[in-house]
């Protein structure tokens, strides 16, 4: 829909200056500039007008008529004259859009429609008049909403409901400035404080179009030069005058209006807008001297906190801490799980398989008070398994996979052998990192990158990705907008993030900005600077060692927090800090965080250590948590109560029907090239994460490695879904087991009670023990078994880790 | 956010319900008429998309923008050969097609024929890696797994019909050359599985990737399922109360029942198909695909895509014997497709139904890359043709290809853009790069030119930084 037939039908009654003038008359856009208080009129009084109608219609006297005359005349009036004032707004100022035109036609509709009412009132059609201004009732509605969309923004309405609570993003600034001194002057810290707030509003709704990548009307206001120089129109900020100032113009336009800024993305808060009008009343305040992130910065050195006091509930340190989380939060401890629960629990976060009856048995009956702790032991003993179980979360975190891309233009190498000789002999962290960063053969997969044939983007080459990738996995930090120009989602710069990619380079690298070369040369340094400095050498091997020493020494808190809180999402279902890569992020317990990571290095940078202090924490025991919504486990309202119940992985599913029912992979399909010649002596059956990656299992949800992957998604789909019900891998292990099952157990209360036992771990309950026999028969037959293991395999109870 | 099609349609549904319910009380004017849409339809003027995917290069000068012919003499020399067929007039004033397209030729008039695809410049070519570019629009490799076109259209519009996948990739088998690199793209990347491809790598076998698994029949099919609810009722699970796995296991579950169950599932029969129909289309997996992808047209797919399969040295990717390998490409293909314009117009689908044809890139005899930024050179070309092995379009091109477009919007009868007459036949008017037809493909579906989702923090759009605009000159 277009203006212009609009604009022909009222040019007639408008003085022809209109389109050739630059300057619109002054008149004209103070009409305009009325509509929205016109408009009220007739909402308000052909609603009255209606209502009282529907008085007089149900109880069917005409006493109410002389009003609802006088209220529709006037509200038919009102509407025209609201009209005609929204026409001159739309035309002489610059508005533009779906909504405004939808607004437009049924604004003139329902003028329209309130006219035919009084004229059927008039000509004394009672029931057409009520119907007509029933009509028009709805329409002035649906006008009426469109005109608030473009006053208060699209999501005004629909963003206070339920399912949208969350989409709004408060900046993560510190959002709790308030304007406590109003009236005097403000003081430095509360200066700085402002300034703070102002650039964070700034960075997150401005910086994207008004920065270094992009600078849209040769305005950039990431610095302070810039934003005080203004843009192509010239001086954005009059100091004192928010009512002057460009800027403030802008974001208070309507939504709609050419002019209106953000053009894109969500329109400033009010908050925001006050706090711009604010500062700039104040003179527009820009402290000299080096300026405050606006970014929450985690810290960089270790720190051990005080042991908050032991407690009946709470006797190690984890718990100790937790306990004071829980005071904090007034949540109070609840029991521990049973044992049957527990065993489950330990068996797939160490070792990734189920417990067998014979274990569970064994371990219920065990009456020994430290039984759990020995369990946890014995399992982290079994370092074959342990291996196995592991390998699958370093390789998506180290994107090593056995096939995948590059390899076919040998621009990739695997690391499987060091990692699962590393796994199994459970390296200490510290001296992994090390062999990571500064490789042998072996293990120089991880920083060689993935080089494709071809030219490619100056951000992903190969010394860029170990860049990118060092800083992701081990320092939880998000490298990638650097490797292309100045972050706006951090401090890091592009000169950052090559000065670390140049450390990886045998010829120095020259910085490109988005793709294209900047003639400057980069640096070599570390990204923290406190850690040490990189002496000029022209070996890099000499280089990376120097960075690989200087990254884990103790000092650097920031490698082992990021350490701790993987495995503790791990084995949680959430980190303390989310998402896993964002260690700026606020954790929910820093003491816990920061006490896990100093215990970790003081103990010898022992993973198993780690593993054993969590899994035998009173708080690794306390009943499983559901989420009703995926989204609530990054948030930063996410409370901890306790493990949050996860889904198995591909692999811990595909390994529980290997070995609660029938092999699920052939030794064939495991990736015995890169494997360790051994492996066929040191596995229960070939395990899922030693199988090269088939549909199943990426529709079970294993990446395909090509980029780091540090988390899974735990929800189910159609076509994993699919997958299952009629997936060929699935059904054929199904039946190929089936055949065995039926050879081996004659009757169907015998299968299906041990089938229950391998599978759930627990015998069937009278009645699922009775849906269950009527399916597999009396005598068990090959399709019953089959569809009775499918039906368990599919389970909730089966699927998910509680 | 899993229940985002759900929700999506219960608007849709409630909003459709609350304008008939106006629209019945009174003759209301057509001013809302862009918020009346039926279940399923999008904001643009294409609710369906079917990419016929020519794989390994296809020569533009060989098929829809052929120059001058020079036939085979043995010792001539291959700087003289633009082309190695004749050429026929089309239904177009002007337009001839290579010999063995005169089928398609005669529904131009149905569709538009783009003459200036100009593909990226990624260097020392490989297949795949103009593949991942053409499918994501991104250049391999990204710092985060990049959407496949397909995926971002099931998000942003999800299925059509509820029981037919949004995303149906037909004729890829994943057992080839190259097959690391071609599982890259064929994916939704982080806009998460839900949203990646259904494969159906050979059409004949559709109906089985759809329905109970091999010897199961219905009875039991349903007996499974009536018994998997019924175990799940008679746990004690339930206690632990609802959560967004268990929530998301059980609805996909029944999704997947729904769907192998459907009467729409029984489009994926081609045996059900006139024996006469099925003929015309059966030139082999791919004919059958453009069947299946009709059939699945009719029962509201979403985004289809058909190849003539990649595999290195085979199909399209002629290294050499290039003149006879295209006879054949050509038969496999010229058929079945102007069959499926031609039925789509006749059922009146074709007009939301958005078919685009497209190849990576194009082969020229001589040039390798493009002719101002030659790169490393891959096949054994002798400038004196000796033998007839050596006659055909053996390099790799990227400064003209054609693109062929059909229905969901898009001018009949209409050709854009040119290329030159004389070597190099490059793109002399009107060049389309990857962004640009993305974006027109976009556009067509109603989706913003900004979408974007937040992956760590950073915006990623459907097209890169979102720039690329849609070539408004081929919308009718």
């Amino acid at each position: 829909m277009s203006f212009k037939p609009v604009l022909t039908f009222i040019t007639p009654f408008l003085p022809n200056t209109v389109q050739e003038t630059t300057e619109t008359f002054w008149l004209w856009l103070f009409l305009g500039r009325l509509h929205p208080l016109v408009v009220h009129f007739p909402i308000g009084l052909l609603c009255v007008a209606f209502v009282l109608e529907l008085f007089d219609w149900r109880r069917k006297s005409n006493e109410l008529q002389a009003g609802i005359k006088a209220l529709v005349g006037i509200g038919a009036g009102s509407a025209v004259l609201a009209a005609i004032f929204g026409l001159f707004l739309i035309n002489f100022e610059d508005y533009g859009g779906d909504t405004v035109s939808l607004h437009q036609w049924t604004g003139l509709t329902t003028m329209a429609l309130s006219l035919a009412a009084v004229w059927a009132l008039r000509s004394q059609k009672q029931q057409l008049f009520r119907g007509l201004l029933g009509i028009t009732v709805l329409g002035v509605t649906v006008a009426g909403h469109y005109g608030a969309l473009l006053t208060h923004g699209e999501t005004y309405l629909t963003e206070v409901l339920p399912f949208n609570k969350s989409s709004k993003n408060e900046p993560s600034g510190s959002t709790n400035f308030t304007f406590a001194s109003n009236g005097q002057p403000l003081n430095e810290q509360q200066l700085n404080e402002l300034n703070v707030e102002v650039r964070s509003i700034l960075a997150h709704n401005c910086y994207s179009c008004h920065g270094e990548a992009k600078t849209k009307g040769e305005l950039r206001l990431d610095k302070k030069e810039f934003i005080f120089k203004g843009g192509e129109h010239g001086a954005i900020i009059v100091a004192g005058k928010p009512e002057k100032s460009e800027i403030i113009r802008r974001i208070t336009l309507p939504v709609g209006h050419k002019e209106a800024m953000p053009t894109k993305g969500k329109r400033l808060s009010e908050k925001e807008v006050a706090t711009l009008e604010f500062w700039i009343k104040q003179g527009a305040p820009w402290p000299n001297g080096p300026e405050k992130s606006i970014y929450r910065i985690a810290a960089l050195e270790p720190r051990l906190p005080a042991l908050p006091p032991a407690t009946a509930e709470a006797t190690q340190p984890i718990d100790r801490f937790v306990n004071a989380y829980f005071q904090q939060n007034k949540i109070s401890w609840k029991g521990v799980v049973d044992d049957r629960t527990y065993i489950r629990r330990v068996y797939l976060d160490v070792i990734g398989l189920l417990p067998t009856p014979e274990a569970i048995q064994a371990f219920e009956t065990d009456a020994r008070p430290n039984k759990r702790k020995l369990l946890v032991t014995s399992l982290l003993n079994q370092n074959e398994n342990y291996a196995q179980h592991w390998l699958t979360f370093w390789n998506d975190a180290l994107r090593n996979d056995y096939s995948g891309t590059g390899y076919i233009t040998g621009g990739r190498f695997d690391i499987t052998k060091w990692l699962y000789a590393s796994l199994k002999s459970n390296k200490p962290y510290n001296q992994f990192v090390k062999e990571l960063i500064s490789p042998t053969k072996e293990s120089e997969g991880f920083i060689k990158g993935i080089k494709w044939r071809g030219t490619i983007n100056a951000s992903q080459r190969t010394e860029m990705q170990a860049a990118q990738n060092v800083a992701q996995v081990f320092l939880g930090l998000n490298l990638k907008c650097a490797s292309c120009h100045d972050s706006f989602i951090s401090d890091w710069k592009l000169e950052d993030a090559y000065a670390f990619a140049n450390i990886f380079a045998d010829s120095t690298l020259e910085i490109h900005r988005c793709d294209k070369p900047t003639g400057k040369m980069a640096g070599r340094r570390l990204l923290f600077k406190e850690l040490g400095e990189i002496k000029e050498s022209p070996v890099t091997a000499e280089r990376l060692k120097e960075l690989a020493d200087f990254l884990v020494q103790p000092k650097d808190g920031r490698l082992y927090r990021t350490l701790v809180n993987r495995v503790w999402a791990q084995l949680m279902g959430r980190g303390i800090v989310e998402p896993v890569d964002m260690m700026d992020n606020a954790p929910w317990s820093q003491d816990l965080l920061d006490y896990l990571a100093y215990d970790f290095v003081q103990n010898g940078h022992d993973i198993k250590n780690l593993l054993y202090n969590i899994l035998t924490s009173k708080t690794y025991q306390l009943p499983s948590i559901g989420i009703k919504d995926a989204g609530l486990l990054t948030s930063n309202d996410f409370v901890f109560q306790g493990m949050v119940r996860r889904r198995m992985s591909a692999e811990q599913f595909a390994d529980a029907i290997s070995s609660a029912f029938y092999p699920m992979y052939a030794d064939s399909v495991m990736a015995l090239k890169r494997l360790p010649e051994t492996i066929k002596s040191e596995i229960p059956f070939p395990r899922a994460s030693l199988v090269i990656n088939d549909p199943f299992m990426t529709a079970l949800g294993r990446p395909n490695r090509e980029t780091v992957s540090t988390s899974r998604n735990s929800q189910a789909n159609l076509l994993q879904a699919l997958e299952l019900t009629n997936g060929t891998k699935f059904n054929s292990t199904l039946k190929n087991g089936a055949i065995k099952w039926q050879a081996k157990y004659r009757t169907s209360d015998l299968l299906v009670k041990e089938l229950y036992r391998k599978s759930l771990g627990r015998d069937p309950q009278p009645k699922e023990l009775s849906v269950a026999q009527k399916i597999v028969g009396t005598k068990p037959s090959v399709e019953g078994i089959q569809d009775l293991v499918w039906a368990i395999a599919l389970h909730p109870e089966f699927q998910l880790i509680y | 956010m899993t229940n985002k099609w759900n929700r999506r349609e219960f608007l849709q549904k409630t909003s459709a319900a609350t304008l008939a319910a106006m629209a019945a009380s009174a003759p209301l004017p057509s001013l809302l008429s862009s918020c009346t849409k039926k279940i399923g339809q999008t904001n643009g003027t294409a609710d369906t998309v079917i990419l016929l995917w020519m794989a390994g290069g296809m020569a533009h000068t060989e098929t829809f923008d052929p120059k001058r012919y020079t036939p085979f003499e043995k010792g001539m020399e291959g700087n003289r050969v633009l082309s190695t067929f004749k050429s026929h007039p089309t239904v177009l004033d002007g337009i001839h097609f290579s010999e063995g397209l005169q089928s398609i030729g005669k529904v131009m008039d149905k569709g538009t024929l783009i003459r200036s695809y100009v593909a990226a410049d990624l260097g020392h070519i490989l297949h795949s890696r103009h593949q991942y570019n053409w499918h994501t629009c991104y250049e391999p490799p990204q710092t985060v797994a990049a959407p496949h076109i397909g995926a971002w259209i099931a998000k942003e519009l999800g299925p059509k019909n509820p029981v037919i996948p949004a995303f149906i990739d037909i004729g890829q088998r994943f057992t080839v050359g190259e097959a690391e690199e071609l599982k890259a793209f064929h994916t939704a990347g982080f806009l998460g599985n839900e949203f990646g491809p259904f494969f159906i790598p050979d059409p004949s076998q559709g109906l089985e990737s759809v329905r109970p698994p091999v010897g199961m029949d219905v009875k039991r099919f349903e007996r499974r399922n009536q018994l998997y609810n019924d175990l799940i009722s008679n746990s004690a699970f339930g206690e632990f109360g609802s959560d967004y796995q268990k929530e998301s296991l059980r609805r996909s579950m029944e999704q997947a029942y729904m769907l192998l169950n459907s009467p729409e599932s029984k489009a994926f029969n081609l045996s059900t198909e006139p024996k006469e129909s099925f003929d015309i289309y059966n030139t082999g997996r791919f004919g059958l695909g453009c069947l299946l992808a009709r059939r699945l047209t009719e029962q509201g797919a979403r985004f289809i895509s058909v190849t003539t399969e990649y595999e290195p040295f085979f199909g399209w990717d002629t290294h050499e014997n290039g003149h006879t390998r295209l006879v054949d490409m050509k038969k496999m293909i010229d058929g079945p497709i102007a069959q499926l314009i031609k039925d789509l117009d006749k059922s009146g689908h074709l007009d939301r139904t958005l078919i685009i044809l497209a190849s990576e890139f194009s082969r020229d005899m001589m040039v390798e890359g493009r002719p101002d930024a030659k790169v490393q050179e891959q096949v054994n070309q002798p400038e004196i043709l000796s033998d007839m092995k050596f006659y055909g379009m053996h390099r790799h091109f990227t400064d003209g290809c054609s693109v062929l477009m059909f229905g969901g919007g898009i001018k009949r009868g209409f050709a854009y853009g040119k290329t030159a007459d004389e070597r190099p036949c490059k793109t002399i008017e009107n060049p389309i790069k990857i962004d640009g037809l993305h974006q027109t493909i976009y556009h067509a579906l109603g989706i913003p030119p900004d979408t974007q989702y937040e992956i760590e923090k950073r915006p990623f759009y459907t097209t890169p930084d979102g720039k690329g605009k849609a070539v408004m000159d081929l919308f009718a």
